[in-house]
């Protein structure tokens, strides 16, 4: 079975994120607005007001409590769905371990933005970095067309009873939040089917008024390494399920995205970029470029952020001659950007190659063509066996 | 990896019951101090149990007793008996008792 074609829309991403959220009906909202993610809490309070999504919005005073009512909601066996970004993110921070610890499938959406100590109302992914080991699923994505898409895959993977983990869709601020984009949005009926099988899975426990039961609160010794360890093995799990469900996805409504990472012209490549988020979509231009140029360079774009999609990658990047990878934010203690200290943790898998840091795009800086030309040549260069440095600043040169 | 570990959790996430799970530590052991009920004194008002904050108060028909597997002393429902029914007394005083 096939899904009809949804309706073709100019929408800006956070719109986007707000009308395929409200189609995958949630029972529970909670969003305190943030720049550059405001849009988002505005336009799912608007469905609730006109009657278009039946849903408890619960106005909260802040990001903390926001996390803390999906996270009751969910654990009470609700849908729920939440946004934020970067202050807000951090703001939640306790929160947001409870909701993995608890094991409870709460969506989020976080519209990356730079964090706190400098005030940047501007995008990059330190935000989503400085999350990272907090036990959810993390998945960046490209377009405004991936958002929705993405999101109603999120609901699939954060609900499935083999998985249940709490996932955060993650899309550059002001970028895509205030980019208008032609999208198709899919028809309810189609998104519900879409997340239907998800009624035939075995109940998750919850909440059940008048029963002694509890969540999280006996953690002591054995009690504290089995909850990590059963987490730690769906998190394993949660990275074959990110394929099956993208592979799903693809069959019902004809678009995919490669799953847990995209390769883009990977097959006869001799040298790669990595790099995520709308950056990727500016590579893709620029591998084309440079393969007209005669350089045989491709790109792998990251959507798996947590978990690490390690087989992935070195299934994708073995054999190559030299990889450049794109960071969005800053690794505070390694020499390296976040993305590529990641990826020398698996480099004996790729081989002995040259892998170059790039950090870039911080602060609303655009990672330009030319930028990204640059890189290509320089990582063609180290492929040749030409000295190159370990790790560019881009915008400091 | 081969698991010896017995799997405390019936379920994927960290659920349990509370009424056989939650008082497994023998937190008895921390107390320094102990409450004493004067039944004489007790009206049976219930707000000693309110109060616990282990909730290890016993519900005996006409008065609470307190379960010493878990009472940690912290003194609070003595602190809030309206008749001064409950007091601290030292550990030191019923050692006899093991």
């Amino acid at each position: 079975m096939k899904a009809k074609k949804g309706k073709i829309s100019v929408m800006m991403g956070n719109v986007v994120a707000a009308n395929v959220a409200r189609l995958c009906r949630p029972e529970v909202v909670a969003c305190y607005p943030i720049t550059p993610q405001s849009e988002v809490a505005e336009t799912m309070s608007g469905f609730v007001a006109d009657g278009s999504l039946d849903a408890e919005i619960v106005e909260v005073e802040g990001e903390n409590s926001a996390m803390n009512v999906c996270l009751a909601a969910s654990v009470a066996g609700a849908r729920t769905f939440t946004a934020t970004s970067s202050y807000g993110l951090v703001y939640m921070y306790d929160a947001i371990m409870q909701a993995s610890g608890y094991r409870a499938p709460v969506v989020m959406i976080n519209v990356n933005r730079e964090t706190p100590g400098i005030h940047a109302v501007s995008s990059g992914q330190q935000d989503m970095i400085a999350t990272r080991d907090a036990g959810w699923v993390q998945i960046i994505v490209e377009n405004n067309q991936e958002i929705a898409d993405q999101l109603i895959m999120c609901y699939r993977l954060a609900e499935d009873y083999d998985i249940q983990l709490p996932v955060m869709l993650n899309y550059d601020g002001y970028y895509l939040s205030y980019l208008n984009e032609e999208v198709e949005i899919p028809e309810q009926s189609d998104v519900d089917a879409f997340l239907a099988p998800l009624k035939n899975q075995p109940q998750r426990p919850r909440i059940i008024p008048g029963a002694a039961t509890g969540c999280g609160t006996h953690g002591m010794e054995m009690g504290y390494v089995e909850a990590r360890y059963k987490h730690w093995a769906a998190m394993d799990r949660a990275k074959k399920k990110v394929d099956e469900i993208d592979q799903q996805f693809a069959d019902y409504f004809g678009r995919s995205y490669g799953g847990q990472i995209e390769e883009y012209r990977m097959n006869d490549a001799e040298i790669a970029i990595l790099a995520s988020g709308s950056a990727a979509g500016t590579a893709k231009t620029v591998v084309d470029t440079k393969r007209e140029e005669g350089i045989k360079v491709g790109l792998v774009k990251q959507r798996l952020f947590r978990p690490f999609p390690e087989e992935r990658l070195i299934a994708a990047l073995k054999g190559k001659k030299a990889v450049g990878v794109i960071d969005r934010s800053v690794g505070f203690g390694w020499k390296y950007g976040p993305m590529c200290t990641e990826l020398k943790a698996i480099a004996p898998s790729i081989g002995n190659v040259p892998i170059l840091s790039y950090i870039d795009g911080l602060a609303n800086l655009d990672i330009t063509i030319p930028h990204i030309g640059r890189v290509v040549d320089e990582v063609n260069a180290a492929a040749k066996g030409n000295a190159y440095q370990a790790v560019t600043w881009i915008p400091m040169e | 990896m081969v698991i010896k570990h017995q799997w405390i959790f019936k379920t994927e996430s960290p659920w349990s019951d509370a009424n056989q799970k939650m008082l497994v530590l023998d937190t008895g052991g921390w107390r320094t101090e102990r409450p004493v009920l004067d039944k004489s004194l007790c009206n049976y008002c219930g707000l000693c149990s309110l109060y616990c904050p282990p909730q290890c108060m016993r519900d005996k028909g006409d008065h609470y007793e307190v379960d010493l597997a878990f009472c940690k002393g912290c003194g609070i429902c003595a602190h809030e008996c309206p008749k001064k029914a409950l007091t601290m007394k030292p550990e030191g005083e019923f050692t006899n008792e093991g």
